[in-house]
């Protein structure tokens, strides 16, 4: 089915509310989600996945494993990253202040597709990123590469697993340079160009944007959690008529 | 209570009146429709482009049951009204979310409308919330009729008479939209891409062009079934009584959690209205050397006199408030030259009324504001805001604190364990998702509360941040109490803006909605406020605007009634320019 970006941030509001989260703020998840589904990658899908770890998470802060000048290895403890992510790229920013090239290991984390908004605002900071993750099913492997110009990243599929395949981490560089990723890239099975996701993007703006009609079923009833039963009483809390 | 209008020292020189003044949750609830509401702004926009508008298809039967549309051409586009008219019974008739069919349900298209749109129209648009919707569709609506004013004016015409004055003073319109939806609600367009669109780029433009043009179709619609009724005995509606007739529009809680999550678009508005208010005070009151000004300003408060006197309310506490107005402008208008004398600017003026009720002092700026068109329309365009609210980089904990403590008064000084100052929750019932109010401890639903609560978090944060080390980077602050990032992001952005966060608890026992709705209304530039409760209200929309083939550009505050028996009097607007 088509729907348009405002249902789209609606409901995963509504959605993430119903969670009954402390930790995660319901707008910047909906924007995240919205901006996925609107690159064409699923991001109902992911938020329909990840929406049983935020349900069975603890509402605790991640920890600081290990910090360095250049670097920085963040726990997450199972958490799902859009709950954290946006206090992470405020943190990791800041430590990165002049310097020209930041590192970040986000351990232990799930849900990691939904970071793609909030790593492609750092273009307008004049940040470009480089960010890859594993997955247990293909593609096993993910670069995410941001240039500091552009507005819509490269992304880069590995059917195969990669060296120090782990399915639960992320890394994260942020660089005031554009990346050299020739070494990174030489082995990947399929691609989607900063082209081809601005295209997608301004497709779904004009056209509406395509979700599955199952998942958005999974949403809307997800949503529903934030609904308070009709009663009499109710119904004259409204002001009656 | 506290009229005052402090020196506004401590922003930049948006306006000579604070936020603590501005945005006070029972000032927003007193304003008025200005030059700058946008209805306002799209007529001249009408105007000056000049936009045409026709009947593409007027399909109804003897009975007014059917589909109508109308055709509007701007210089870069070309839209349609789609209209269905459906009969119902009366008891159906609901101005609440929760209803299920109405009198009229419509739409606004852009482009043309090929057999299979309009067939996808025909099968949704009645349904409202419960259809699925073109993404050509921009504005999704319904209305319902005033049962008595329409029997009456359609009764009254076809028996060749003009409808009682006296029956059309009640209420003000035929048809009362009861929801106009836009920004892609129920999969129609959404407003973003709307960016580069120069007719309907703005904030709520594309509603009030569709309530507009409902306006239209309600008064051919009127006239069409009298001639059906009547025959060759049959007349039309009299053009000043068709002016006199708005749409009107019934609101409820609904429109004030959107003023609480849209806190930017807020700031945005108020800041611009303040901003041309502005604009007109700093003028000197002795440039105006053949008191053309004074003139025009007197005009105008007086219509104010005779619209606050017609204005009929079922609402007591509303009837005191306009008859204070009546009151208070009275005694001005008597006194008026006296009140100009030793005034340098207009704002020496509006500070000599600051012992007035809000709703004259709020009259008086909407009245100040026709003054100087010149000054005040370049404010129409700032209606968008950006919506991001974020954190900067550099600053530690004392920062924030400093932020709460100079714009969050308001809310930091709260006792939250006060059980008065929690008294409300407020939820979304599953029946259509329809805002309520419960209280709490005794109503259900508390568990699911809508965090609306933005006084009480402001709060909980100054309370958290004050056990923090006041040096701490605030990124690292909130990195380790995560919870606090959306109120700190909240109360930092909104903290910089000129007006920042309405200041209201709405938790609080006496909190009233109606002030938020008020507030909303009338930057859409309703007239004719008639609380029906303390949560919901009956406004107009183009009350007293000219029809659409008559569009101009001059000023049309305040309706009033026609006078149908003298052509033309020094109160009509037509004298006024």
């Amino acid at each position: 089915m088509i729907v348009s970006h405002n249902e789209i941030v609606t409901m995963v509001n509504k959605a993430f509310l119903g969670m009954q989260r402390e930790v995660g703020e319901a707008d910047l998840i909906a924007a995240m989600v919205a901006e996925l589904q609107m690159a064409g990658l699923d991001g109902i899908l992911h938020f329909n996945n990840a929406s049983p770890y935020i349900l069975s998470e603890r509402d605790a802060p991640i920890d600081i494993i290990y910090q360095s000048e250049n670097e920085v290895r963040l726990d997450l403890h199972g958490s799902s990253l859009v709950c954290h992510l946006p206090a992470v790229m405020d943190y990791v920013v800041e430590k990165m202040g002049s310097r020209n090239h930041f590192k970040v290991y986000l351990q232990n984390c799930h849900n990691r597709w939904l970071a793609y908004s909030e790593l492609a605002k750092l273009a307008a900071k004049g940040i470009a990123c480089l960010a890859k993750w594993d997955n247990g099913r293909a593609p096993k492997h993910t670069i995410f590469t941001l240039d500091k110009r552009f507005v819509y990243p490269d992304l880069y599929f590995f059917d195969e697993a990669q060296a120090n395949y782990n399915t639960n981490d992320m890394i994260i560089e942020l660089s005031t340079d554009n990346f050299d990723i020739e070494q990174d890239i030489q082995y990947f099975d399929h691609k989607v160009s900063t082209d081809e996701l601005y295209a997608t993007h301004q497709r779904a703006w004009k056209e509406g944007i395509y979700v599955d009609d199952g998942q958005w079923a999974t949403l809307k009833k997800s949503a529903a959690a934030i609904l308070v039963e009709n009663s009499e009483a109710s119904s004259k809390g409204a002001g009656g008529i | 209570m506290e009229h005052t209008l402090p020196n506004n020292d401590k922003l930049d020189a948006v306006s000579f009146r604070t936020p603590e003044v501005v945005m006070h949750s029972e000032r927003l609830g007193a304003m008025h429709q200005t030059r700058i509401s946008f209805v306002r702004t799209l007529l001249r926009k009408i105007d000056k482009e000049h936009w045409t508008l026709s009947k593409h298809l007027w399909d109804l039967d003897n009975d007014g049951y059917g589909q109508v549309i109308y055709r509007l051409q701007t210089p870069e586009h070309v839209y349609h009204l789609v209209v269905f008219c459906n009969q119902i019974a009366d008891e159906e008739r609901n101005d609440r979310v929760i209803a299920q069919k109405w009198d009229v349900t419509f739409a606004l298209v852009y482009g043309e409308i090929g057999d299979e749109l309009l067939a996808n129209l025909k099968a949704n648009v009645p349904l409202q919330e419960a259809g699925r919707n073109s993404n050509m569709v921009m504005v999704l609506a319904r209305a319902n009729k005033s049962v008595r004013v329409f029997d009456h004016i359609v009764s009254s015409l076809a028996e060749g008479q003009q409808p009682d004055l006296d029956v059309l003073a009640q209420v003000g319109y035929i048809l009362r939209t009861t929801a106009v939806y836009g920004n892609g609600k129920f999969g129609i367009y959404d407003f973003k891409p709307l960016d580069h669109s120069e007719d309907f780029n703005q904030s709520f433009r594309a509603q009030m062009c569709a309530v507009y043009l409902i306006r239209e179709f309600s008064l051919d619609w009127v006239d069409y079934l009298a001639q059906k009724k009547g025959g060759a005995k049959a007349v039309s509606l009299h053009p000043e009584i068709k002016q006199y007739l708005g749409i009107g529009n019934a609101t409820g809680l609904g429109m004030a959690p959107y003023l609480i999550n849209h806190p930017c678009v807020v700031d945005q508005w108020l800041s611009a209205r303040e901003g041309a208010l502005q604009a007109v005070l700093v003028c000197d009151i002795e440039d105006d050397r053949n008191n053309t000004k004074i003139q025009h300003l007197s005009n105008l408060m007086k219509r104010a006199i005779q619209h606050f006197s017609e204005v009929v309310t079922i609402n007591e506490p509303q009837i005191l408030l306009n008859n204070t107005v009546v009151d208070e402008l009275n005694k001005l208008q008597n006194n008026f030259m006296s009140q100009i004398e030793g005034c340098v600017t207009w704002a020496d003026f509006l500070q000599r009324q600051a012992h007035l009720s809000f709703e004259s002092q709020e009259v008086i700026t909407s009245c100040l504001m026709e003054l100087y068109p010149e000054l005040v329309d370049a404010f129409a365009g700032q209606a968008n805001a950006d919506e991001t609210m974020s954190l900067p980089g550099g600053k530690v904990v004392q920062d924030l604190i400093d932020v709460l403590e100079a714009r969050y008064q308001w809310a930091i000084s709260i006792d939250f364990e006060a059980e008065d100052n929690v008294y409300w929750f407020w939820y979304r019932s599953e029946d259509k998702e329809e805002p309520r109010m419960g209280v709490r401890g005794q109503e259900r639903g508390d568990d699911k509360e809508f965090l609306l609560d933005i006084g009480r978090q402001a709060n909980t944060l100054y309370l958290a941040l004050q056990q923090a080390d006041p040096q701490q980077l605030l990124s690292e602050f909130i990195l380790k109490q995560p919870k606090y990032r959306s109120i700190a992001r909240r109360v930092w952005t909104m903290g910089h803006k000129k007006m920042g966060d309405i200041q209201i608890n709405v938790l609080q026992k006496t909190a009233l909605p109606m002030h938020l709705l008020r507030c909303k209304l009338s930057m859409f530039g309703a007239t004719k406020f008639d609380p029906r409760s303390d949560r919901w209200v009956r406004v107009t929309l183009f009350q007293g605007a000219p029809l659409f083939a008559e569009v101009h550009s001059n000023e049309w505050l305040f309706p009033l009634l026609p006078n149908l028996s003298v052509p033309k009097r020094g109160l009509t607007h037509d004298c006024i320019a």
